[in-house]
């Protein structure tokens, strides 16, 4: 007995190693590819919110009060009853609602281009807003808050608990193995609105965002942002929304407009 | 068999090579979906928790067709028609409704991926995904609320296509939904977070596919009861199904003035949902109201006030 149970250790031992040779040897590590080129998913060109959801909140500025769907605070009601469009227009904060964490639930057109090997830009058509989605690194320790922030993206890794340990590929794979969503992490942001009727988010807001892309049967292209925000102040917990986005084949329905507060 | 200088017995082999079959073998699934979601209600919450507002139709590619049969609803139907007291939410509008969901993964002898399992307690709706290749039944096949479902991997994310259901609605103030209609859908998972995302091509009352997608979050503690539900007869002797015939529903106009709206926008159609049709958009039905009067602090479940200001 004592024998088979040292063969079966020894097999499932060997077993291991084997997997762990078949994966080849470390050799010299080549550089590692940049984000452009490494991109699984290829989230340039033109795209056209397409409004299936919410509405009412989000194709017209919703009536003063309306915070429906958004779990707020007691301070983010005050402020939402208070909201005044036009004393934020003599503020000049008029792109109050075009901050990153409202900016893809506003109706419009989103233009992604690769500024460089490591930054994807995103522009948006409503109130002509540029994020610059930066790969690798963290924020700059001097950033500046904005309306758009500092946006960190990675091409998300597998699904696996955070700071958990390397394990041997024996009586379990790793699954998961081929991400294609693009993640994006945004800080710095400057207070704004997650709605244009003046719903507050506050300093230490913060967004994570995820970029699913899919094809559909007819050829359709589309990709979906799935974003939660994250704000202390003003929301009781995070504030999840995903928004659907199809591409359309050039700029010809590009139009740039100003930030408008009403 | 010599690997790195080591010798095996022939025995220990035969165990070894089984083992590495076994465990390097690719994973069947790419992301396991199971365990408890709750549903997040941050988008269109009013319409999904306490029920749409009659006749708005907002956000919907309907056709005409749809629009007549929406325009005859009558919400008493439910007390009379004994079948619709009890009618589950198919399970594309299902996602959008109370949607607490549990999945659970079926494996066979050799513990790769049949199918994945849903269950909602709403209507007790359960489902079965199929995810070992079967074709889709013959058109003549059974009919049902939850249809047949297959499903594939695109990498992490799960895609599923659901046919044979039956007719339904796309919102429940009777916009309907056809038993011609196909579901696609796509999962997918980021960290405790599920996003269903749901296209329907339907060419019997949709003009252009409609494309939704709804969110849940991972929770452990969540336990998901049996749903029981009794029919009653609720007007006994009624005559006739409550209903508007055409141009005779005097309530189409409601959700337009309550909300400041106009009332073209509220009859749906593909056109009004793309950005530019706030161009073209015309004035209010009626002056609208000062500030928000009716639903304007759902957020949770169900803290909904219809009239907070009243």
């Amino acid at each position: 007995m004592k024998t088979r149970t040292r063969s079966l250790v020894a097999a499932v031992w060997l077993a291991a190693l084997a997997t762990l040779q078949a994966q080849g040897p470390p050799g010299p590590p080549g550089p590692p590819r940049a984000p452009r080129a490494a991109a699984p998913v290829d989230f340039t060109g033109y795209w056209v919110s397409v409004i299936a959801e919410d509405w009412r909140w989000r194709m017209v500025t919703p009536l003063k009060g309306d915070a429906a769907s958004i779990p707020i605070t007691p301070e983010a009601r005050k402020v939402v009853d208070s909201w005044d469009p036009a004393k934020d227009e003599a503020a000049g904060v008029q792109c109050k609602a075009y901050g990153a964490a409202g900016l893809m639930r506003l109706p419009g057109r989103v233009h992604m281009t690769w500024l460089d090997d490591t930054t994807l830009k995103l522009e948006t058509d409503s109130g002509t807003q540029t994020r610059l989605l930066h790969f690798g690194g963290t924020p700059p320790a001097k950033e500046v808050p904005s309306w758009q922030g500092y946006s960190v993206a990675q091409w998300e890794r597998p699904p696996q608990t955070p700071g958990a340990p390397p394990t041997l590929p024996i009586f379990a794979t790793r699954i998961g193995t081929r991400g294609r969503a693009l993640e994006v992490t945004t800080t710095h942001l400057r207070p704004g609105y997650l709605r244009k009727n003046g719903v507050p988010y506050g300093d230490k807001v913060s967004l994570s965002e995820y970029f699913d892309y899919f094809k559909e049967p007819n050829g359709d292209e589309w990709f979906t942002v799935t974003t939660i925000v994250r704000d202390p102040q003003y929301l009781n917990g995070p504030f999840i929304t995903s928004s659907d986005f199809k591409k359309e084949p050039d700029g010809s329905k590009w139009r740039p407009t100003p930030c408008t507060p009403r | 068999m010599a690997r790195s200088g080591v010798r095996l017995p022939a025995r220990l082999a035969r165990i070894a090579a089984a083992l590495l079959l076994t465990c390097a073998a690719p994973a069947a699934a790419q992301v396991d979906f199971s365990g408890q979601w709750a549903p997040v209600y941050h988008e269109d919450n009013p319409e999904r928790i306490p029920g749409p507002e009659l006749a708005d139709y907002t956000g919907l590619p309907l056709n005409d067709a749809a629009r007549l049969q929406a325009d005859s609803w009558d919400a008493d139907r439910i007390s009379v028609v004994s079948p619709y007291q009890c009618r589950p939410h198919s399970s594309d509008y299902g996602m959008r409704g109370l949607g607490n969901l549990r999945v659970w993964a079926e494996l066979d002898a050799n513990q790769q991926l049949q199918a994945f399992h849903t269950y909602m307690p709403a209507w007790g709706s359960e489902r079965t995904i199929w995810m070992d290749g079967r074709p889709h039944p013959p058109d003549y096949a059974e009919y049902t609320f939850q249809g047949f479902s297959t499903g594939v991997w695109e990498g992490n994310m799960l895609t599923i296509t659901t046919t044979h259901l039956k007719t339904n609605y796309y919102r429940r103030n009777g916009v309907p939904s056809s038993d011609r209609r196909t579901v696609v859908e796509h999962w997918t998972r980021h960290a405790e977070f599920l996003t269903v995302i749901t296209v329907v091509t339907d060419p019997v009352f949709l003009t252009e596919p409609l494309v939704r997608s709804q969110n849940w979050f991972y929770d452990v503690g969540q336990a998901l009861p049996a749903f029981n539900c009794e029919y009653a007869s609720e007007l006994p002797g009624a005559q006739k199904v409550p209903n508007h015939l055409p141009g005779t529903n005097p309530y189409l106009s409601e959700f337009a003035d309550w909300y400041g709206l106009e009332l073209a926008a509220t009859r749906g159609g593909a056109e009004t949902m793309y950005p530019e049709y706030r161009l073209k958009m015309g004035a209010p039905h009626s002056k609208p109201p000062d500030r928000c009067q009716r639903y304007c602090t759902c957020s949770g479940g169900f803290n909904c006030d219809v009239n907070p200001r009243r």
